[in-house]
């Protein structure tokens, strides 16, 4: 089995590439000290087990792109998140955003990245939301006027302005969250950090602020975005580029097609039924499919079977032509789209089984 | 400044919002101050003799020392608490990927605090005034200054509970431990002299003593400021080396909750 080391950056033959990159990470890498029981601690006191969350990850975001992070929950979005907003320092590795570097540079990188922290108790309930968008502006830099013209320009981009003077504690979650947006965009970022940003919206208000998010802030704001998130029907959605994230390493980047090219190409659907089985061994025997199922019956009484056929479409040939020349009834045969979501698990079944092989 | 600023008034404007918490926090600075009138009146023969270089009179006395300890309350305990509630609420998170400094965030989230605490002295002393204590109104400026010290003296305990709180998720007991302290052998209730056997000499390790000495004797007494610029002096030396202490613990905290991960949380 073929190690896959970390993956380089990916240029994808799309616009993407004409432009300049914004965010670019170098082997970032971040590994925490594991929790340890009293009794462990005293019997070791010196001892300390890391855990891993982040590693070597390497990825270039370009400007204007909006990005995804796919990956299971732990798989060390948030902490790589926290690292390019400067609150965590990484073990290894390097990190630009805007061409500011997020050791060297920090103040300049605040100034240029915003992360658009999901928390909306970090908003101030007894403000208005104005209030609140004049607050951070001032803390941006803004002097007041600037900053109240800025607060007012945000609310009706973010569709609150005939509610910015009500108190944030009678908003509904979906307010809140568009709030915490205007709040990230007030100091005209370059960059967003959006970790899970509809995570405690209902499916309506989730849809919505989607729509709001790829019109407003990746269509007219220009923003450089880059979203985490475990819901692969929100990064299809929404994304030009996605990388797959799973145990802190990234294991795939590009975009949903291209990855469902590479990974999901292998994947068959086979309708038969009688005496199907010698002749399907006989492949397996030789190497030409592998890993079938019985994937269920359709409703004529056709078994269908899943498997995969290494080489892709290059190879089905092969296999329709011996299936026919043993006679096996054949009523279907197509290739599987994956979802993106079965696509991760794939990559993240096969890539982090590869390396963890490797390890 | 501006940042400062708007975070105090960001903090103001939550506080108004809650209008009848607001009323009953200052009634009751107005009901906690008469108990102390009637037992300092019962007490004051007994004491007049021993604070009779700090103005003579228990009442005021005492009041002084309540006010003072108002301020070192805040002084101590308002860091770690808005670090604490930051880090819980996601606030500080925010915060700290702003543009602001460290100072500025840090002055403006504490500064409603010392607004507040400033608001029910006020109260406390103009009770203070209607029950009939005397003060030496030529020496509001020097007495000012004095408290300004008390408090910078008193910051920096504030900043080291805040490290602990960053680094380790708590301040342990130093908050207590500091205030506790402070109140029973720094002369709140009564002069660090008549303390028995070696506590007076523990009293000397405290910046309070200093402080209500120098504030009782210019407030109270009338003495010339040039008379405690002594205890003033030594006020400062602790204002000096306890801040240059405390920034390096706060610097190194945070230099570790981000190597750590521990900054944000929650």
């Amino acid at each position: 089995m073929t190690g896959i080391a970390t993956p380089t950056p990916v240029q994808e033959p799309s616009a993407a590439t004409a432009r300049p990159v914004s965010v670019s990470l170098d082997g970032l890498s971040k590994r925490f000290p594991m929790r340890r029981g009293w009794m462990d601690t005293l019997r070791h006191p010196r001892s300390v087990t890391y855990v891993p969350v982040v590693q070597h990850v390497s990825a270039e975001v370009y400007e204007g792109e909006f990005f995804g992070l796919l990956g299971p929950n732990g798989a060390g979005k948030t902490t790589l998140f926290k690292m390019l907003a400067t609150l965590i320092f990484p073990d290894a590795g390097t990190a630009t955003i805007a061409g500011y570097d997020i050791i060297q540079d920090a103040p300049r990188v605040r100034r240029v990245l915003a992360p658009v922290i999901a928390d909306e108790r970090s908003l101030y309930w007894r403000l208005s939301a104005r209030e609140n968008l004049e607050l951070y502006g001032v803390l941006q830099g803004l002097d007041s006027r600037a900053s109240k013209a800025r607060a007012d320009e945000l609310l009706t981009v973010v569709g609150l302005d005939d509610t910015g003077l009500k108190i944030v504690a009678s908003f509904s979650s979906g307010m809140k969250q568009r709030l915490l947006i205007a709040r990230a965009l007030i100091g005209g970022p370059r960059v967003l950090l959006l970790d899970e940003p509809t995570r405690s919206l209902d499916p309506i208000s989730a849809r919505q602020f989607r729509a709001f998010l790829r019109e407003e802030i990746a269509g007219r704001q220009r923003c450089t975005v880059l979203l985490a998130t475990h819901n692969t029907e929100e990064a299809l959605e929404l994304c030009d580029r996605v990388a797959v994230l799973d145990h802190g390493r990234l294991l795939a980047t590009g975009t949903a097609e291209r990855l469902s090219r590479e990974n999901g190409d292998e994947l068959y659907r086979l309708w038969t039924r009688g005496a199907h089985q010698p002749a399907i061994d006989a492949l397996v025997e030789r190497g030409v499919v592998r890993d079938v199922d019985l994937y269920g019956t359709d409703d004529d009484g056709w078994s269908i079977l899943e498997m995969e056929v290494p080489g892709g479409p290059d190879r089905t040939a092969q296999v329709l032509a011996f299936l026919t020349e043993q006679h096996v009834p054949i009523a279907r045969f197509e290739r599987v789209t994956l979802s993106l979501a079965d696509l991760i698990e794939r990559i993240v079944e096969r890539r982090g089984g590869a390396e963890a092989d490797d390890a | 400044m501006r940042e400062t600023c708007a975070l105090i008034l960001a903090s103001w404007r939550t506080a108004l919002s809650y209008r009848l918490s607001m009323v009953f926090s200052l009634v009751g600075v107005l009901v906690s101050v008469v108990p102390v009138y009637y037992l300092a009146r019962a007490l004051q023969t007994t004491m007049a003799q021993k604070i009779e270089l700090q103005g003579g009179e228990y009442f005021a006395f005492l009041l002084v020392g309540m006010i003072a300890t108002a301020f070192i309350m805040t002084a101590v305990n308002a860091i770690p608490g808005v670090v604490s509630s930051g880090i819980a609420t996601g606030t500080l998170e925010a915060l700290l990927s702003t543009r602001a400094s460290l100072t500025s965030l840090v002055a403006g989230l504490i500064g409603y605090g010392f607004v507040w605490t400033s608001l029910r002295s006020v109260v406390m002393l103009a009770t203070g005034l209607a029950l009939g204590v005397h003060l030496v109104w030529s020496a509001w400026l020097s007495s000012l200054l004095i408290m300004t010290l008390i408090v910078l003296a008193y910051l920096p305990f504030g900043l080291f509970a805040a490290s602990l709180q960053l680094a380790f998720r708590t301040a342990g007991p130093l908050p207590s431990i500091v205030l506790i302290a402070s109140s029973f052998l720094g002369g709140v209730y009564y002069p660090t002299h008549i303390m028995p056997s070696w506590l007076p000499r523990l009293s000397d390790a405290i910046p309070l003593t200093y402080g209500l000495r120098a504030l009782r004797e210019t407030l109270l007494e009338g003495i010339p400021f040039r008379m405690v610029i002594p205890d003033v002096a030594t006020l400062f030396g602790f204002v000096l080396v306890l801040t240059a202490l405390s920034l390096f613990a706060l610097t190194e905290a945070l230099h570790y909750a981000r190597r750590s991960g521990t900054l944000a949380q929650y």
